[in-house]
């Protein structure tokens, strides 16, 4: 069994250490430059994905500890995706930047892959990319050039390809598309989804996974089988029953079961994980499920976050010690 | 005549620099708890003065002596301990509450009533009790102690009734009870009104919710349903989005709405022109004796001068389109 995080991470220390917060108020208030600025957000990153390895995890991501919301990387990168008011981000006490399409969407590129390639050359373990995915982005941006959404789900899949085919050569390994769209809205249909995937991730240079979370997501399984994606992420705390499917059928690609609650400072119980898993291991085969936090953990206080990547190797370690696994 | 267009305020007002000053020597130990109250008076004053000054209606203390709407219920109530602060959007974090215990007043019933006595004293208007909705304490705080969220929600909201009913007794009109976590989780509403009406219960008073940033379209219109006299509202971040599906649906007679026509997320200040437009549009759907104007939001994310302009153009754009329609 692997385990590995699913995207963003607290930008703030649990105790001592290099703080986004604080660096930020100290640029805006003149008393740091961009270098120093630039400094911390590098600092961050590196502790990062030094704890995850710590944690021993298998793959990992930057902890987004650059990034201002789930958007921010395709505005930077992408003409006429422009960040306009705030909203709350589905369920949580989180808001983002919503996008506004002011024209026809334009892949510039760069800062996304200057990103990674500087949070790869810093992490001994393998890193990841997540960005949001063509369903989540059209689920809450608003458009107002195309009134067409065909046309705009097109280039929102095109230049959503551009920029997860940018990220060849940074040393990324795996493109993970995030879908809360498709596990918390009601809206989306099947055989769109399956085309849309296929246009996005076939003859993809790097592994290819979707990440479901804040909803019900078993309903989806089904639909992703032939895509070429390499591996499925799903979120086990808001959607207990997908655990059954991941029990019941085997899949054709990689599981990954999100047990770890990525919204609640509980700590997990390790036997109970490890009962709760049992089932999918015996069916999938251990070396095709990965264990998770349900989502990203910037929505926990640093302290618990850090518990929840540190909770990781400890279950990884009961569970392939017990089953030699 | 009933009053028409009357301009209200949501709640919070952005510290002046010396409550910050105060705050910060407070934390750093160089000042005594007295002296910091005694800031937070001062601030106070000045708050309600602005408002007097720009000829609002419905007054707002300004929640000097509070960091955040939940937290700041959370450190005085029991059952709550504190995380590490998490970081809500952009460079603004808050110290989310941790439920570990069974929730309980800790002795300090009527909470709210001081600070709301102080700003009372300050003006011949009215002055709004302001309350934390128990659906909102307990979407913003971990649950690490009950059962499930229904058992959390319940047991805060007699906890608000409480102090709902000691602001009442202290003679507060207007009592509000922010729910701006209501609009995520279309399934829960039924939760969220059963939860105010436990607030509400018994109460004279004038009763008003504010609800912003989410989706409404997924809890509208059984919104209407929220056992409270005035819905508060935030339209001007939405490009006004929200009247198109209010007005989807008649008004109810029994019901206010007040309609936030400034960004309180934005630096720019709004033209008065902008505001008087979506007054306008406001008024194709709700009577002008329902509907109040204020902004989408609390304030004090903003700077003082531009908590000062939005406020301003709220006025002055209420104040023109009274007069252009004959009702000043």
């Amino acid at each position: 069994m692997k385990t590995c995080v699913l995207g963003s991470f607290p930008k703030i220390p649990a105790g001592s250490g290099a703080s986004v917060r604080s660096a930020v108020q100290r640029f805006e208030r003149g008393a740091i430059g961009p270098r120093e600025l630039s400094t911390t957000f590098r600092d961050v990153t590196a502790r990062v994905v030094n704890l995850a390895d710590a944690a021993h995890l298998d793959v990992t991501t930057d902890g987004q500890i650059r990034w201002y919301d789930l958007f921010d990387p395709l505005a930077r990168d992408i003409d006429n995706f422009r960040p306009s008011g705030l909203l709350r981000l589905f369920d949580n006490n989180f808001y983002y930047r919503h996008p506004v399409i002011t024209g026809r969407l334009q892949f510039q590129g760069g800062t996304l892959a200057a990103w990674t390639r500087e949070a790869a050359a810093l992490s001994r373990i393998p890193l990841k990319v997540a960005l949001p995915g063509p369903f989540t982005v059209l689920a809450l941006s608003e458009d107002q050039s195309y009134r067409d959404r065909a046309r705009w789900l097109a280039d929102v899949v095109d230049v959503l390809r551009l920029e997860a085919d940018s990220l060849t050569g940074t040393g990324a390994v795996e493109v993970q598309w995030d879908e809360p769209a498709l596990a918390a809205l009601p809206g989306a249909e099947r055989g769109e989804v399956r085309d849309v995937y296929a246009a996005l991730t076939g003859g993809a240079q790097l592994v290819q996974s979707i990440a479901l979370y804040w909803g019900l997501s078993a309903r989806w399984l089904g639909g992703l089988e032939g895509l070429p994606v390499a591996r499925v992420y799903v979120d086990a705390v808001s959607d207990p029953a997908v655990l059954a499917a991941l029990a019941e059928t085997v899949w054709p690609f990689e599981v990954g079961a999100g047990l770890l609650d990525a919204r609640s400072v509980r700590a997990e119980n390790p036997d109970e994980v490890l009962s709760r898993l049992e089932p999918v291991l015996r069916r999938q085969g251990a070396d095709r499920v990965w264990l998770h936090p349900s989502s990203g953990l910037e929505l926990l206080p640093p302290d618990r976050a850090e518990q929840k990547v540190l909770a990781l190797g400890a279950i990884k370690n009961l569970i392939n010690g017990q089953k030699g696994r | 005549m009933a009053k028409t267009l009357q301009t209200t305020s949501v709640g919070s007002f952005p510290k002046p620099p010396s409550l910050q000053a105060a705050r910060a020597r407070f934390r750093r130990g160089e000042i005594t708890r007295d002296e910091l109250r005694a800031a937070e008076r001062e601030a106070t004053r000045t708050v309600i003065a602005v408002q007097e000054d720009l000829g609002y209606d419905v007054l707002v203390h300004g929640e000097m002596e509070r960091g955040d709407m939940v937290a700041y219920f959370a450190e005085n109530w029991s059952g709550f301990t504190e995380s590490l602060p998490v970081r809500s959007y952009g460079n603004r974090y808050y110290r989310k509450p941790i439920v570990e215990a069974a929730v309980g007043n800790g002795g300090r019933a009527g909470l709210t009533v001081e600070s709301w006595r102080f700003a009372s004293q300050l003006t011949a208007k009215p002055v709004k009790g302001m309350l934390t909705g128990p659906y909102t304490i307990c979407d913003w705080s971990y649950n690490a102690y009950y059962p499930d969220r229904r058992s959390l929600v319940l047991a805060l909201a007699e906890l608000v009734h409480e102090e709902a009913k000691a602001l009442e007794n202290a003679g507060a009109e207007y009592i509000q009870i922010d729910e701006p976590a209501l609009s995520v989780r279309p399934e829960e509403i039924d939760l969220a009104i059963e939860a105010m009406d436990i607030v509400t219960r018994g109460l004279r008073a004038h009763t008003v919710s504010h609800v912003c940033y989410g989706r409404f379209e997924s809890i509208y219109p059984r919104l209407l349903d929220l056992p409270v006299d005035q819905l508060d509202l935030e339209a001007a971040n939405g490009h006004y989005a929200l009247l198109d599906l209010i007005g989807r649906y008649p008004w109810p007679h029994n019901k206010e709405l007040a309609l936030g026509v400034v960004d309180v997320h934005s630096h720019r200040t709004e033209s008065v022109d902008e505001v008087k437009a979506g007054i306008r549009r406001a008024l194709e759907i709700v009577p002008a004796d329902k509907l109040y104007i204020d902004p989408d939001c609390g304030l004090k994310t903003r700077t003082w001068d531009e908590a000062l302009a939005k406020l301003t153009v709220v006025a002055e754009a209420a104040r023109a389109v009274r007069e252009e329609a004959g009702w000043a």
